[in-house]
């Protein structure tokens, strides 16, 4: 490296300074391009999450569960906007083991057409889908409700219908009374006071049978109070109270939608001779739901099973 | 004037051709390696697109907006397609995502139904067979007249 005199050779310095810049460079850009790489599976993760849970629908099922397995663990965020018809934001991250344990997620992948009822970020190796119907009278929907494995569920005192509805689904993370006192549980209580970190209080006053009983009513959670109709009971338990309220919101609307078709179609019936006298309590309908957020469901929900007796009577059912 | 060592000079102009050469090859790779990721995204995308498209068959007819509710999967109510062909669906614009949304009916009616059209250009379409049913009545009692129909769902095209 030294020349004869002893004098460090220029052309050694020159390798060497360019050298490492090259090395820097190429680090730098191997560094990138990972991080390229990430964001773009971890935005086609977020992707297949949505494209996964369409086989999961429960569709004219009383329930659905299926399960979402991940090669490594992963978080899924889940914003939700309720403009209109809203929609639910998913994003997800992949654990590393280099740097950072949780780098930037990957691009949010919209969801328009699904209520996706979970915490707003949430880890986990396996996530379960559960998906429920949620009709208001006529169905508006099915609900897909969200949890990781990192999380148990003990139903206390849950009414006989719930239990079996649980158990007959096989759901893994979710327990019914005896829970083990060896696993970290969230104790979900059904009416019971106590050591417990979520209390369903049904809200039936007369004529109750076992679910009627929990038919409406409020689920507490983290302090806040959360009203709740028919299977959006499940949403209120398993999703945070930002993702609830927002969803109940887009529900709302979507029902709104669907009532003005319905009130569209009541004319095109009776013009074939098929007649009934339910465009009045669509109309009516339309208007309550528009806008109607949690706290007006229980009310409107009154509206709507009137409206269901209604839709019985008649000779030509609207739904 | 200062006098440079020729031997220096031929030296220094052998190395910055070789460092040249270096970061052109470096360049080519990457580039290359760039061509190959981006058709992998493309492929990845399309490949989502369809899967979203498939699956999308059955769960638009089963929306409430469509479905003839007589609790069956694949059965579409011809007065919705009707409504939904009209100025209701313009509210649904981003709600079906999905380029393209048609329905026709395969029977003697042969009608048509275009729920929804983004407006792309290319599209790829996928369809499946359902059932198209209206309610009537005949001397006084209801019943559902059902013809077949196809639905038509589209999806955009990157390579289009």
């Amino acid at each position: 490296m030294r020349s004869k005199s002893g004098e460090f050779d220029f052309s050694w310095l020159f390798a060497i300074i360019v050298g490492a810049m090259i090395l820097v460079l190429a680090i730098y850009g191997v560094v990138r391009l990972s991080d390229t790489q990430r964001y773009q599976a971890d935005t086609e993760t977020a992707k297949k999450i949505e494209i996964l849970t369409n086989p999961l629908q429960a569709g004219f099922a009383e329930g659905k569960f299926g399960t979402i397995e991940f090669r490594q663990t992963t978080r899924i965020n889940n914003l939700c906007s309720s403009e209109k018809f809203g929609e639910n934001k998913i994003s997800v991250s992949t654990q590393s083991s280099i740097g950072d344990e949780w780098k930037m997620a990957g691009g949010e992948i919209s969801v328009h057409n699904k209520y996706i009822f979970s915490s707003e970020n949430q880890e986990g190796d396996n996530f379960y889908v559960l998906s429920k119907p949620f009709y208001f009278p006529f169905k508006v929907s099915d609900l897909t409700i969200m949890t990781s494995d990192k999380e148990n569920y003990c139903f206390v005192d849950a009414p006989e219908i719930i239990e079996e509805d649980v158990l007959g689904l096989n759901i893994p993370n979710v327990f019914v009374e005896n829970c083990s006192s060896a696993v970290d549980y969230v104790r979900v209580c059904f009416g019971a006071f106590g050591n417990c970190d979520i209390v369903v209080r049904g809200s039936c006053s007369s004529n109750c049978g076992e679910w009627d009983f929990y038919d409406t009513g409020i689920v507490e959670k983290n302090g806040a109070t959360m009203s709740y109709i028919g299977n959006l009971l499940f949403g209120a338990i398993f999703s945070d109270e930002n993702v609830y309220e927002c969803n109940v919101k887009r529900l709302m609307y979507r029902a709104s939608q669907i009532a003005e078709g319905f009130a569209e179609r009541t004319d095109l019936m009776t013009a074939r001779g098929c007649n009934t006298n339910l465009k009045a309590d669509m109309v009516y309908l339309q208007g309550l739901t528009g806008n109607a957020s949690s706290s007006n469901l229980v009310g409107i929900y009154q509206v709507a099973k009137q409206t269901e007796l209604k839709n019985e009577q008649e000779l030509c059912g609207l739904w | 004037m200062i006098k440079f060592n020729k031997r220096g000079q031929w030296k220094i102009q052998q190395m910055v051709f070789m460092i040249l050469a270096v970061f052109i090859f470096f360049i080519l790779v990457g580039l290359f390696f760039l061509t190959w990721t981006s058709r992998d995204v493309r492929n990845s995308y399309e490949e989502l697109e369809k899967e979203q498209a498939i699956s999308s068959l059955k769960v638009i007819t089963d929306m409430t907006e469509f479905n003839c509710g007589s609790r069956e999967s694949l059965c579409v109510d011809k007065d919705k397609l009707r409504i939904m062909r009209g100025n209701l669906s313009l509210n649904y614009a981003d709600f079906f995502e999905v380029e393209s949304i048609e329905f026709y009916v395969l029977g003697n009616s042969s009608e048509s139904f275009l729920i929804y059209d983004s407006g792309q250009s290319q599209q790829k379409k996928y369809s499946t067979y359902v059932s198209v049913c209206e309610k009537d009545s005949l001397s006084g009692y209801v019943y559902d007249k059902c013809e077949v129909g196809k639905v038509l769902v589209g999806v955009k095209l990157v390579n289009g």
